[in-house]
């Protein structure tokens, strides 16, 4: 069903679920482009003799891809706020899937409460946030 | 053990850093589409309404995180996560201004010991000093009773 105005939106309804594109190839473009070139985000080798899991996905690319599923569900939501906690690290090449729930909604003003999550292939949330959208009265 | 009331009285709210932005195209179409960005909006220079993505306001930084006379409270601060407010579009190859502040400071204690959370907030504006967007960066300090 096609999101085109607050009252094509009901409370606690799922939005379809996204599967970003994690791999390292991807996260190394994101990262120079943002200008946080480095081992860390682009070499998972490099990555580990700096003590970490493997190259790292930026935590703010966790948010695109947050900030994208929202697009993707409506095309006329726009983002008002969007707030995410990186609770553990994301690791490029792993994959992850994005969930977003309706919790709350104010038809007057078309204003939008989503809780987000991104979770890993062994289901751990590695960030999760809330936004804020609006969409048409 | 730091007083956190304390900092609060000495650092919030006065502006520790200002620095100039220009956003390239290029690399905001880069950064959209690799975060599975879909819209025109965000996808094509040439759209009437191109626009930075929500991230991408993220990921501008000030050269300078904390006051330079804020006391050393342990470890190195660790990005606890990112928020955004989006006021108005932030356009590529027009002239920004990013002021930063301490937002709030508050801490979490657990059975590893208290944790203590900056809150770094970046106001940005454009060249008629209207205000686009803020952003908060939410640091995190384990800290240190040695």
């Amino acid at each position: 069903m096609s999101i085109d105005t607050i009252a094509d939106v009901e409370f606690g309804a799922e939005l379809p679920t996204f599967t970003p594109d994690t791999s390292l190839t991807e996260v190394s473009k994101f990262a120079h482009a943002v200008g946080w070139g480095g081992a860390r985000f682009e070499d998972h080798d490099a990555a580990r003799e700096q003590g970490l899991p493997g190259a790292l996905v930026p935590g703010i690319m966790g948010m695109g891809f947050l900030t994208s599923t929202i697009h993707q569900w409506s095309d006329n939501a726009v983002i008002e706020h969007i707030d995410t906690v990186f609770r553990a690290p994301m690791i490029a090449d792993e994959p992850c899937q994005i969930g977003a729930v309706v919790t709350d909604i104010d038809e007057d003003t078309g204003l939008v409460e989503l809780d987000m999550t991104l979770k890993n292939a062994a289901d751990e949330t590695r960030v999760f946030g809330t936004a804020r959208v609006r969409l048409p009265v | 053990m730091v007083d956190i009331e304390a900092l609060k009285e000495n650092f919030l709210n006065q502006e520790i850093d200002s620095k100039e932005f220009v956003l390239d195209a290029e690399k905001m179409v880069t950064a959209a589409r690799a975060s599975g960005e879909t819209r025109e909006i965000y996808l094509n220079p040439e759209h009437a309404d191109f626009q930075a993505t929500p991230a991408i306001l993220c990921s501008l930084a000030s050269g300078r995180h904390l006051p330079i006379d804020f006391p050393k409270l342990g470890g190195i601060p660790m990005d606890g996560g990112k928020a955004v407010e989006c006021l108005a579009p932030v356009r590529a190859g027009v002239p920004l201004t990013g002021r930063t502040h301490l937002h709030d400071i508050y801490d979490k204690k657990g059975r590893s010991g208290r944790m203590i959370l900056i809150v770094v907030r970046l106001e940005l504006f454009d060249a008629d000093n209207t205000h686009l967007a803020t952003t908060d960066s939410r640091l995190v300090i384990r800290e240190n009773n040695n």
